[in-house]
């Protein structure tokens, strides 16, 4: 029986970067990736190898497969495994990478965009619609659209997120610098928004709550970030 | 002026590596030898552009029995635009040869 183990991904569309170095290092200490695993990796120990990972997306129609498979052999790139369009890739250091231009490396991102664009911003939309709603609504109605706009935020909220990510990343490799910076202070002014909704006077109490449960899922990302870098810093430090 | 958007890098090269039939890991190998390994165009820009040159019909499905490896080939209208980019690029390189050579007599 082969020893396998799970490490958690960072997210790919937020860190996709440094999910890859993540993976070479497993690898140099010999867990290498065999397949994604719910928002992580299952990997399997053999022997330590130098090896650079790499992600592409792309919706392939069965024909096609084979051929983008070897287009990919063909320069050195080991498949690894796929997960609906998500196709992971290995290498020996030094093999050329996967994207070879910026034009092309950005419509990786953007490809995957508009993938799933369409779905969040319909999502977002009668999200805002079943808030809206809780306005004009009063009595036992009013309370159920409450409850169903709170469900719908849970996950609006971070579908719109990972969204702007993916966008973000494509904006970066386009050079389109004040899109990025815009994109980064983005979480700031949801904060500062909600915070106002807290603190303003006259401010109905649904809407203190869309305000609450947008504190909430900005500062819950931002509480685990500092808490796994922390725990990276101190795990550097100890070994 | 041609209303076509330019050409990048990639599709030039991998326009002008169409003027045969050749399939995706001839066409690498053909543009890293002919650039003496100075150009190699990566397999997942590769497979975005020749999707894209598809779409166009800038090129054509020449033979897909090998559905591993398909061979393309530039169309009539892909061979155009690939003559246009070439007169551009002429111009380009004369504009910036003629320049050197000015700048070598003062």
């Amino acid at each position: 029986m082969k020893q396998t183990k799970y490490v958690m991904s960072e997210g790919l569309a937020f860190a996709e970067k440094k999910d890859m170095e993540k993976l070479r290092r497993l690898s140099l200490k010999g867990w290498h990736v065999r397949n994604f695993k719910f928002m992580g990796y299952s990997l399997e120990k053999g022997p330590s190898s130098d090896f650079k990972y790499s992600i592409d997306y792309r919706s392939l129609k069965e024909e096609e497969r084979e051929e983008y498979l070897d287009f990919f052999s063909s320069a050195g790139w080991t498949h690894v495994t796929t997960e609906g369009n998500t196709h992971l890739f290995r290498a020996a250091p030094g093999t050329p990478p996967i994207y070879s231009d910026r034009e092309t490396a950005a419509e990786k991102h953007g490809e995957l965009g508009s993938s799933v664009r369409w779905t969040v911003i319909s999502f977002v939309i009668i999200t805002a619609l079943a808030w809206l709603g809780t306005l004009i609504t009063t009595g036992a109605f009013q309370s159920t659209l409450t409850v169903i706009a709170v469900i719908l935020t849970i996950f609006a909220l971070p579908a719109s997120w990972t969204v702007t990510a993916i966008y973000k990343n494509k904006w970066a490799e386009e050079g389109k610098r004040v899109l990025v910076n815009v994109t980064r202070t983005l979480p700031f002014l949801l904060l500062a928004g909600a915070i106002f909704l807290i603190t303003a006077d006259g401010v109905t109490s649904v809407f203190r709550l869309l305000a609450y449960m947008i504190v909430g899922a900005v500062a819950f990302p931002a509480a685990i970030w500092v808490v796994t870098s922390l725990y990276c810093r101190l795990g550097k430090a100890v070994s | 002026m041609k209303t076509t958007e330019q050409l990048t890098d990639s599709m030039f090269y991998i326009m002008a590596a169409l003027t045969e039939p050749r399939h995706g890991y001839a066409i690498m190998n053909l543009i890293e030898e002919s650039t003496k390994g100075a150009v190699s165009i990566g397999p997942a820009s590769m497979y975005t552009i020749i999707k894209k040159l598809l779409k166009q019909e800038w090129i054509y499905l020449h033979d897909g029995t090998d559905s591993r490896r398909k061979t393309y080939l530039l169309t009539e209208k892909g061979r155009e635009v690939l003559e246009g980019e070439v007169r551009i690029r002429k111009l380009m390189i004369t504009l910036a040869e003629e320049g050197l050579k000015k700048e070598g007599k003062v």
